[in-house]
């Protein structure tokens, strides 16, 4: 018996044992972007529609609207956090104009991936980002 | 004989931190907990050195280190394993993760190992939060072969209950996810109480409910914490969430369960009080110490 089959337990009538690891993936890459769009629920609408999902889809379209917003704002606020740890240039400018640093932060978040795991790889990407955006943090 | 439960706390990469509550940690605490990945940085191929962290943490087990031992025993608890992930090229990352944890248990050999049952490195993004799994065979399947590579690592492995702010359906489901991945022989549950009390109130199920359906004497570790609301202007909604901040006092609510719960792990070798970095001044520092003593109190009451 494979290893995926063995957990009996799991499963319901509209969400059978058969999701399988390539809806699974496309899940992630689906909630990935719309944890970063400027309306995730909408975002989250949307992807509930996508074919790609087969039966999770309903799950998807399930989802509390308030607590996948909240979750996009706690991964806004940890990649914030990220950066000026990593970031002295960052840091400051946050420090001298609130208000521009969080406007930018903003853009930077939407547009780019977070591919970054640590504070200083974070700082890196936000300024490629700035030399491309031509901002001088 | 009696089981011997130890009384746990969480060093956070956080020099003010560390030095504020050194003295209460030290004297009360019988081990350390540390996430791993909070004392590393990554080389530009990806490769995973050590901070100064590392080290200081160290010094600080040689430090407080009991009479009979050279160092105060260390447990690890991740955050960024993302041991539900179902992307195949998260595999060379988790690989080069679980290098760099052989290399730390050499150096703290740790009593234990645990991550959340969650996602982090979601759609080839790191997202910092872990993020809720779909409850079925196949993401039961891919945790239990994370955490049997772990345990190829560390011989003792844990999952722990989830802190999410939405879930792919009835939350209670967690427990049948839990169930799937406690197949893996030798693998525990870290139980963490605030993350369920957290959840009972943000999703509206009975704590209770949860605990009947889960085999708490699978349970290696639990978890303590307090935690914060979310401000009111946050959603449009107006509603607020219970926040898993670790960010204040624990809990009366917390307390209570975990008196009602000890008795039942009968596996259970630790309780951690957990708290963040960045949330402890210097008029916390009795609360904290008070609260550790609290906890041993509980635990040596327990039997």
């Amino acid at each position: 018996m494979s290893e995926e089959r063995s957990s009996s337990e799991l499963g319901r009538a509209d969400d059978p044992a058969e999701v399988g690891v390539a809806q699974l993936v496309a899940l992630e890459e689906g909630l990935a972007v719309a944890l970063r769009a400027r309306d995730p629920e909408r975002a989250l609408a949307e992807l509930a529609l996508r074919p790609e999902l087969g039966g999770l889809g309903r799950r998807v379209a399930a989802i509390s609207g308030d607590g996948f917003r909240l979750s996009a704002l706690l991964v806004a606020r940890l990649r914030f956090e990220r950066l000026v740890q990593g970031s002295d240039d960052a840091s400051a400018w946050f420090d001298r104009d609130p208000g521009g640093f969080a406007a930018a932060f903003r853009r930077y978040h939407a547009s780019v991936p977070a591919s970054a795991l640590f504070p200083v790889d974070e700082a890196e990407l936000f300024s490629r980002w700035c030399e491309d955006a031509a901002l001088d943090p | 004989m009696g089981r011997r439960v130890g009384v746990g706390f969480v060093l956070q990469p956080e020099e003010r931190y560390l030095g504020l509550l050194e003295p209460v940690f030290g004297e009360l605490g019988d081990y350390f907990e540390i996430a791993p990945e909070t004392t590393w940085w990554a080389e530009e191929d990806g490769s995973l050195r050590t901070n100064g962290f590392a080290e200081r943490f160290a010094e600080l087990g040689e430090r407080w280190a009991p009479a009979s031992a050279v160092s105060k025993p260390f447990v690890a608890h991740g955050v960024g394993l993302s041991l539900g992930g179902a992307r195949p090229e998260d595999r060379p990352r988790q690989r080069r993760w679980q290098r760099r944890i052989a290399e730390d248990h050499r150096r703290f050999n740790f009593a234990w190992l645990s991550d959340h049952l969650a996602v982090t490195d979601i759609g080839g993004e790191a997202h910092a939060l872990p993020l809720p799994l779909v409850p079925t065979p196949t993401v039961a399947a891919l945790v239990r072969r994370r955490l049997a590579e772990l345990r190829s690592i560390v011989p003792a492995v844990a999952v722990e209950n989830a802190a999410h702010m939405f879930t792919f359906g009835d939350p209670l489901e967690e427990t049948e996810l839990i169930a799937g991945v406690l197949e893996l022989p030798g693998s525990h549950l870290l139980l963490d109480l605030y993350n369920l009390v957290m959840m009972a109130e943000n999703m509206g199920f009975a704590a209770a409910d949860y605990l009947a359906r889960i085999d708490l004497s699978r349970v290696i570790e639990l978890h303590i914490a307090g935690g914060s609301w979310s401000p009111d202007g946050w959603l449009p909604s107006g509603r607020s969430y219970l926040l898993d901040s670790h960010s204040s006092a624990v809990p009366e609510a917390v307390w209570s369960l975990l008196e009602q719960v000890l008795p039942r792990c009968t596996g259970l070798r630790g309780v951690t009080l957990e708290r963040m970095e960045g949330t402890v001044g210097e008029g916390d520092v009795r609360a904290i110490e008070a609260e550790l003593r609290r906890l041993r109190a509980v635990v040596e009451a327990s039997g």
